[in-house]
């Protein structure tokens, strides 16, 4: 008698017929197990001696169980080529740490297999079947809910990103005492339809003003839209193309309404994938209008004269990090070289780089997945090494998964490098009548500020800047001191550290959130443990006002607690 | 077979072995092979619809031609290129198994070829390096964690049995039939056996190279990263054939 199989499997199998296609076919069937992958896959190489990261076992996983159904010999002869079906949940949660935990899709092993097997896109694939069922890391299954039900990735509602799109209008104009610079909101007609990453309405509205700055300097016929903003996409990272289809076609939709001649897509290594070379298979969809990653706008700004630089505003020793998405998926290896010799004046080679580059080890979605993150961290060993070579004091990239995830191995192994995006440094060396001075966009003059962090140089500096803008600062150590404090001073805003002696930042947050006197202070989360995010965001409490991961400029501090205390309101 | 020769002193099992058991066994083999091409010509392709990527001196068509011809670049892949030991040896069977089918059809007809000492020669070392391969591979095969763990059944035999073949063509190349029958009987014998192996096994793994390599090279061509510049990963030559260690500490 056969082996009882669980509905999950059952329903794994049958989804497996109708997903597998030619590619994929050929893939599953053509590994000859000659190894040759094995050390191309930065898990094997910082794991060495654990055979369970190998590009070609993980890859065998959903190879037994496709020889079991679909391969002849495998059917037949099922344990002369290891064929294996799936009958338990248990197996299913196996291959949900393999397919998601133990590979980034970052497709180095597919470029580097002899035979042209494309391990990447079949482990999408396996990822696609496991989720079709509900199985995996609760991280990947929140982002896809709030991108299938808020329409971006990370739950950004309507209101909040209008807000920070006006407030960093304010700013810019301010900075600049120029009214004329304008974030435009579903302009119609334009020349340029700018989408963005949720991230950066979230933690990183700069990116936004530069941009915007930009196509000002530039006089770009540029809109922003109200709905269907976010380029990125989670379909991507789970494999599910319904998903995929549906966030791509909200993002050529938003276009097509306003009648934008070109979509431009914000430096994101997956959303520009996603949208520039994987959406319209996805849905299914042919749009009349160009698409272009800012990169390449920005590069041909330059080049066409429409905006000036001065290298020598960047003078910082700077390396580049090749997304993977980008190099290996989209071909976009030399224009941000070119854009970055443009505007800085030390650039270094990192190695190896283009499509042979180490992954950041935060792509695939594992940013998202921090049940894996120790294991993560321990294989960004390989990039860490890659990073400490070139010397460079900041590196490039132009990916905001790459950005987090080259944030937290700079910090795990203490290569004191900043990580910033090329859009940054092309506004920084923009060249414009009036220099921005972000730091002195205004006083904190009457904002009483209690600061929550145990790590006292972290207190120091953030005192410092804070007090010497005007505001009252008050300092607490550990949690249960932050929560004394804040219940004694009642203060304008917490900044929260998330991990903290004692009570932690998340455990203080949700406190504070249902305290029915402090319920309605202003929070901004500022951790170095990025992964950790979802800990704030999964409580039943509404989100804090702000969030920074560190290492924090003094800029960024003061424009997020502009923010936080002057543009954001409660979300109930 | 009238281009058959020496028939006098080829005994009939040998006539047997090397004429009509080698047709059937190529007829069985190509009638498996079309159902196999037909069987993965049965899925669907995906098809892609944006417009290509990526620097215009990539396209699907030369990405799918760089890929089917990667192979033959060892320096276009670190894992060829950091290995470059093993991708000799890779060449070396490959032409050793390629060459050992070809004797299997110039010893019953077409002798003439392999009648000189020098290629007798020629064909020995070939086939008795292959074959030296072969066995090493067995050996990693079994030795190496790595490789043990990801190792059917189907592939030890496989790389047996070509080592197994490899020895026979060895002996078998003088093709002198008064003194070698045994390994003129065994060589074709056994390459009998592998033709009729061969679709079931990994061995048939060209078949579906080219689909693989020309899917991967399409795609990749259209999203401008096929074919890859010379030197793709901008190495200095000092670390061109190494790979990067991670970071001792944490």
């Amino acid at each position: 008698m056969g082996m009882q199989r669980s509905y999950k499997c059952e329903r794994v199998i049958e989804r497996l017929h109708k997903k597998v296609n030619r590619q994929v076919v050929a893939s599953l069937e053509a590994c000859v197990h000659c190894g040759m992958c094995t050390d191309q896959c930065h898990y094997v190489l910082a794991n060495p001696g654990d055979v369970t990261y190998m590009p070609s076992y993980k890859a065998d996983k959903l190879r037994k169980f496709f020889k079991a159904h679909i391969d002849w010999t495998g059917r037949t002869f099922p344990w002369w080529v290891s064929a294996r079906s799936l009958y338990t949940d248990q197996e299913l949660e196996e291959l949900k740490d393999t397919v998601f935990g133990k590979c980034t899709n970052c497709r180095r092993c597919s470029i580097n297999c002899p035979m042209g097997v494309d391990m990447a896109t079949f482990n999408r694939m396996a990822r696609g079947l496991l989720v079709s069922v509900g199985v995996m890391p609760e991280g990947v299954a929140v982002v896809a809910k709030d991108q299938w039900e808020i329409g971006n990735q990370m739950g950004v509602l309507r209101e909040d990103y209008i807000d920070t799109l006006t407030w960093m209008e304010e700013e810019l104009q301010a900075e600049h005492n120029d009214p004329a610079i304008k974030i435009p909101i579903d302009k119609m007609d334009c020349d340029v339809v700018y989408s963005i990453n949720p991230r950066e309405v979230k933690y990183d509205p700069r990116t936004i003003a530069d941009a915007a700055l930009i196509f000002h300097v530039a006089g770009e016929n540029w809109t922003m839209a109200s709905e269907g903003w976010d380029m990125t996409n989670f379909g991507l990272f789970n494999g599910d193309d319904d998903l995929g289809g549906a966030v791509a076609r909200r993002c050529y939709e938003a276009t097509e309404n306003l009648r934008g001649k070109k979509l431009v897509i914000s430096e994101c290594g997956h959303g520009y994938r996603s949208t520039r070379c994987e959406g319209q298979n996805w849905g299914q969809k042919d749009i009349p209008f160009a698409m272009e990653s800012s990169v390449i706008t920005m590069l041909r700004y330059i080049k066409e004269g429409r905006i000036k630089v001065d290298k020598t505003t960047n003078t910082e020793p700077v390396t580049y990090h090749d997304s993977c998405n980008n190099a290996r998926s989209c071909g976009m290896t030399e224009e941000p070289r070119e854009l970055l010799n443009l505007v800085c004046t030390d650039f270094r080679e990192m190695h190896p780089n283009r499509a042979e580059n180490f992954c950041c080890t935060g792509g695939g979605g594992a940013m998202s997945m921090s049940e894996y993150t120790p294991r993560r961290l321990k294989s960004a060993a390989v990039k860490a090494a890659q990073l400490k070579a070139t010397g460079a004091k900041c590196v490039v990239t132009s990916c905001h998964n790459c950005v987090d995830g080259l944030t937290d191995l700079i910090r795990h192994y203490e290569l004191g490098m900043k990580v910033t995006q090329l859009v940054n440094l092309v506004a920084n060396a923009l060249i414009i009548p009036e220099r921005r001075h972000a730091a002195a966009v205004g006083g904190l003059e009457g904002y009483k500020i209690l600061l929550a962090d145990d790590e006292p140089d972290t207190l120091a500096y953030f005192e410092t800047v804070l007090a010497d803008h005007g505001a009252q600062v008050i300092l607490a150590t550990d949690g249960d001191e932050a929560l004394d404090l804040a219940r004694k001073e009642k203060p304008d805003l917490i900044t929260l550290d998330l991990s903290m002696p004692g009570r932690d930042g998340g455990e203080v947050f949700e406190i504070l959130r249902k305290d029915p006197v402090l319920s309605q202070t202003k929070v901004c989360i500022i951790t170095g443990k990025p992964e950790l995010r979802r800990l704030i965001y999964d409580r039943p409490v509404p989100p804090p006002e702000g969030y920074l991961t560190k290492p924090v400029s003094e800029d960024d501090l003061m424009l997020n607690v502009r923010k936080v205390l002057e543009h954001t309101h409660h979300e109930s | 077979m009238d281009a058959l020769y020496h028939l006098d002193t080829t005994s009939p099992l040998l006539q047997f072995a090397e004429d009509k058991l080698q047709i059937i066994a190529l007829s069985f083999m190509a009638l498996v092979y079309i159902f196999k091409v037909k069987w993965i010509l049965s899925f669907k392709a995906g098809k892609e619809r944006q417009a290509p990527t990526g620097n215009p001196r990539t396209t699907a068509q030369k990405g799918a031609v760089y890929s089917l011809f990667n192979i033959f670049m060892p320096w276009s892949m670190p894992s060829t290129r950091q290995h470059p030991f093993f991708y000799l040896q890779f060449g070396i069977f490959h032409v050793a198994v390629g060459t050992s089918i070809a004797m299997s059809i110039i010893i019953p007809y077409f002798p003439q070829l392999i009648a000189n000492e020098a290629v007798i020669f020629a064909l020995q070392v070939l086939f008795g390096l292959g074959c030296v391969i072969g066995l090493g591979r067995f050996i990693r095969r079994t030795v190496s964690p790595y490789i043990r763990a990801i190792s059917t059944p189907d592939d030890y035999f496989s790389v047996a049995l070509l080592t197994v073949w490899l020895a026979f063509a060895f002996m078998a190349a003088p093709n002198n039939r008064a003194e070698t029958e045994f390994w003129l009987l065994g060589y074709f014998f056994l390459t009998a056996f592998f033709l009729f192996y061969v679709p079931f096994s990994k061995i048939s793994h060209y078949i579906f190279y080219p689909f693989t390599r020309w899917y991967l090279g399409k795609t990749l061509g259209r999203r401008g990263v096929y074919p890859l510049p010379l030197n793709a990963g901008n190495e200095p030559l000092s670390r061109l054939f190494a790979n990067t260690k991670p970071l001792e500490g944490k």
